[in-house]
């Protein structure tokens, strides 16, 4: 699309009031979902809920191929498709839906540092546990990935998909870690995160804004996940403040007005 | 003792594209009995020895099944009809650049008075021939690599490499290919590629991995193929703008499909034939073997071709699809029939008839599309007998309909939803032959029955193609 084209979809969009039948796409969440796509996925989830768009969410063997960027999750609002979390962010506020409008320049910045801390820590983290770790890569994300599809595909695909987040990690430096230092990069990923909420209940006190809505979806979903061992869990456990802070946006945010709760919608693996 | 020379003209052209003028009745070798030298013509002869010069590489055993007929000749015309024959089957078998043929009395020490000795001198092709080409289209440009290893074991056996550089996709396929000895028509291939096709009607690309083994057979007046396929498929969206029901079909499938074809063809040529009868049938079963695509897939296609006054040719066709998907998985959209366009219904743009979302054409599980045409040759036959003879003008009518079935409704809720909002369009135009193997039409034509999301193409339309309704 040319950047006039795309100029002229956003203005549409900015004119186009959200739809009752704004759809989230996410894998399988029994059977396929991969920890790192559900924290992204969640942290969408929330944040739409914080601002008060209803979406619906929709399980698909195929979302990843389905999205445009091939990450999930992506929302299909109206005619368009955009995927992850920050470009839904955009989305949303060509639409005059925002959280971050009240923050100052010093504070927008702030967040966008922290929230780039969370996807360069956090989701890295996720990622090489999940692929690079090779007790989990072989008894967890390589049979849930694999999962929708028939021999000899899902071998074929699998490894594909774990020979490119290697070569991710070789990229930015972290081929070479241990599992010991990732889960180090978290605990000091988390003490920061600590340290910047204190006692707010949100990350700049009273409103939350998608920061709060990306911590949450990974630090929930590293919580209620099973893995091989509980190490990662226990990293994030040692942080009272963030319990707490994930509690308050489950029971604020998922709590009663939804049958199927967050708990329901989180399926541990097994 | 005369001797007879039995040369024929040029060597046959082999399979492949031929510019000009196709010999339907191809010339009989030359006999020139000189004087003062015995006519053999209507004498008993035995054929002695056979020799074929010039083999390198080549099993002398398997060319033994090519040669056998010579040695039942009776006479000299059954020799040199024989060996007429005998040279042709060589030819095909596609290992020879050029093979001659001379047929001399026996001088052998133990010759029959009656004893003739054929020898068939042979020029091997090389062990590696190789091509180039460049090809234009849908916008791309392409650069196609081909490297062809005949004969690799000395018994016709075929290994074919292509590999296609463009500027957006590329392809490529390897091809191993063994007939059976003395039974050219009876073979076996096994296939492997990589193709990748943009389809902008649709707004999908596909990448197809596959490999595939098939066995050709002939059965009385029919050739069968059997096949086996195994392909990997993704698909995926050409522009972000492609609509959401192409998005959902995005991802990866794999078929694991067994097929099985007949064909039985008698016209004179398969392009712009002037008269026999063509029947293609078509049946695959995917989901048996493996795979997650399950479905019984029908299609048909019927060719008459007959002769009128003046060098008219009036053709008729009739082609029909059904596509039925077993188990609960709806059909995907890479196995569905497309319908339309200059090689089939005229008038309408390419694949751009029935279902569709956003503007991009979801194809249909049945279809069924027919035509009829008279072919005439140019007014005032320009270029008879030379370049003129490549061209015709055709007046055509042809319809079609292609719709999805929602299979519950019984058989005669089918046939009714095919014959409602038939599309159908006539018109006028020029046919260009290109060799044996394609046609370029440029055609005025007038569409109807247009349904609502059919493109169309209300005009001149220009086409070029392999197989035409």
């Amino acid at each position: 699309m040319s950047l006039a084209a795309e100029a002229f979809v956003s203005q549409i969009a900015a004119v186009e009031p959200w739809p009752e039948n704004a759809t989230l796409y996410q894998p399988l969440k029994d059977d396929q979902i991969l920890l790192s796509d559900h924290a992204s996925s969640l942290a969408v989830q929330a944040y739409l809920r914080m601002c008060t768009l209803p979406v619906q969410v929709a399980c698909r063997a195929n979302a990843e191929y389905m999205s445009p960027s091939g990450k999930v999750p992506f929302i299909h609002v109206g005619n368009q498709v955009v995927s992850e979390l920050g470009p839904i962010v955009q989305f949303t506020k060509a639409k005059g839906h925002s959280l971050s409008d009240g923050l100052n320049e010093v504070q927008k910045a702030e967040m966008k540092a922290y929230m780039e801390l969370v996807n360069s820590m956090l989701l890295t983290a996720e990622l090489y546990i999940l692929w690079c770790d090779e007790n989990t890569a072989k008894q967890i994300t390589v049979p849930r990935y694999s999962t929708p599809y028939p021999w000899p595909l899902n071998h074929i695909l699998a490894y594909q998909k774990q020979w490119e987040v290697k070569r991710k990690m070789k990229a930015i430096g972290w081929a070479g870690k241990t599992i010991d230092q990732v889960y180090e990069d978290v605990s000091q990923c988390c003490q920061a995160l600590s340290q910047r909420l204190g006692t707010q209940p949100y990350f700049f006190n009273k409103q939350p804004t998608e920061l709060d809505a990306l911590v949450f979806g990974h630090l929930f979903t590293i919580l209620t996940t099973e893995l091989t061992s509980d190490a990662l869990a226990e990293r994030v456990k040692n942080y009272s403040n963030l319990l707490s802070f994930c509690q308050r946006i489950e029971k604020n945010y998922f709590g009663d007005n939804d049958s199927s709760s967050i708990v329901g919608r989180i399926s541990p693996f097994s | 003792m005369g001797t007879v020379h039995a040369r024929s003209l040029d060597p046959l052209p082999m399979t492949g594209p031929d510019f000009g003028v196709h010999g339907d009745d191809v010339e009989f070798v030359e006999v020139q009995p000189e004087s003062k030298q015995e006519v053999l013509e209507n004498k008993d002869v035995i054929v002695q020895r056979v020799h074929i010069d010039g083999l390198g590489r080549t099993k002398e055993d398997f060319l033994g099944y090519e040669i056998a007929e010579l040695f039942t000749a009776k006479n000299l015309i059954d020799v040199m009809k024989k060996a007429h024959e005998a040279r042709e089957k060589l030819l095909r078998l596609g290992i020879f650049r050029q093979v001659e043929v001379v047929i001399d009395t026996c001088q052998e020490e133990d010759a029959l008075p009656n004893g003739l000795d054929v020898t068939f001198e042979v020029k091997e092709m090389r062990r590696l021939t190789g091509s180039y080409n460049t090809m234009v289209g849908n916008n791309e440009g392409s650069m196609v690599l081909g490297l062809k290893l005949p004969n690799l074991f000395g018994r016709a056996e075929k290994l074919t490499f292509q590999f296609s550089y463009g500027t957006k996709e590329t392809s490529y396929g390897l091809s191993f290919f063994k007939p059976q000895p003395g039974y050219f028509e009876r073979n076996f291939a096994i296939n492997l590629y990589k193709v990748t096709g943009q389809f902008p009607w649709s707004s999908l690309r596909e990448t197809d991995r596959g490999i595939s083994t098939e066995i050709n057979f002939p059965i009385w007046k029919t050739n069968h193929t059997l096949k086996w396929e195994g392909v990997w498929r993704e698909l995926g969206c050409l522009a972000r703008t492609a609509s959401f029901a192409i998005r959902e079909e995005s991802g990866h499938s794999l078929k694991s499909s067994i097929s099985h074809a007949m064909v039985i063809d008698t016209r004179n040529s398969t392009i712009l034939p002037r008269q026999g009868f063509l029947l293609k049938v078509n049946q695959e079963l995917a989901g048996y073997t493996g795979g997650d695509a399950s479905f019984l897939k029908e299609d048909i296609e019927i060719q008459l071709n007959r002769r009128l006054f003046w060098d008219s040719v009036f053709s008729a066709s009739l082609w029909g699809g059904l596509l039925i998907p077993i188990g609960e998985k709806p059909s995907c959209i890479a196995d569905r029939f497309y319908l339309g366009g200059p090689t089939s219904v005229r008038g309408f743009s390419m694949y751009s008839i029935g279902p569709q979302s956003e503007g991009d054409y979801l194809g249909g599980e049945a279809y069924w599309a027919g035509g009829v045409h008279l072919y005439t040759p140019l007014p005032f036959r320009p270029g008879r007998g030379g370049f003129g003879d490549l061209f015709r003008t055709h007046f055509f009518l042809n319809a079609g309909n292609l719709c999805n079935l929602n299979y519950g409704e019984g058989p005669h809720a089918h046939l009714q939803k095919l014959a409602e909002c038939i599309r159908w369009s006539y018109g006028a135009g020029i046919v260009l032959r290109l060799g044996n193997i394609a046609r370029l039409e440029l055609n005025y034509c007038i569409p109807m029955g247009v349904q609502s999301g059919d493109r169309i193409c209300d005009g001149v339309q220009f086409g070029a193609g392999i197989r035409f309704l």
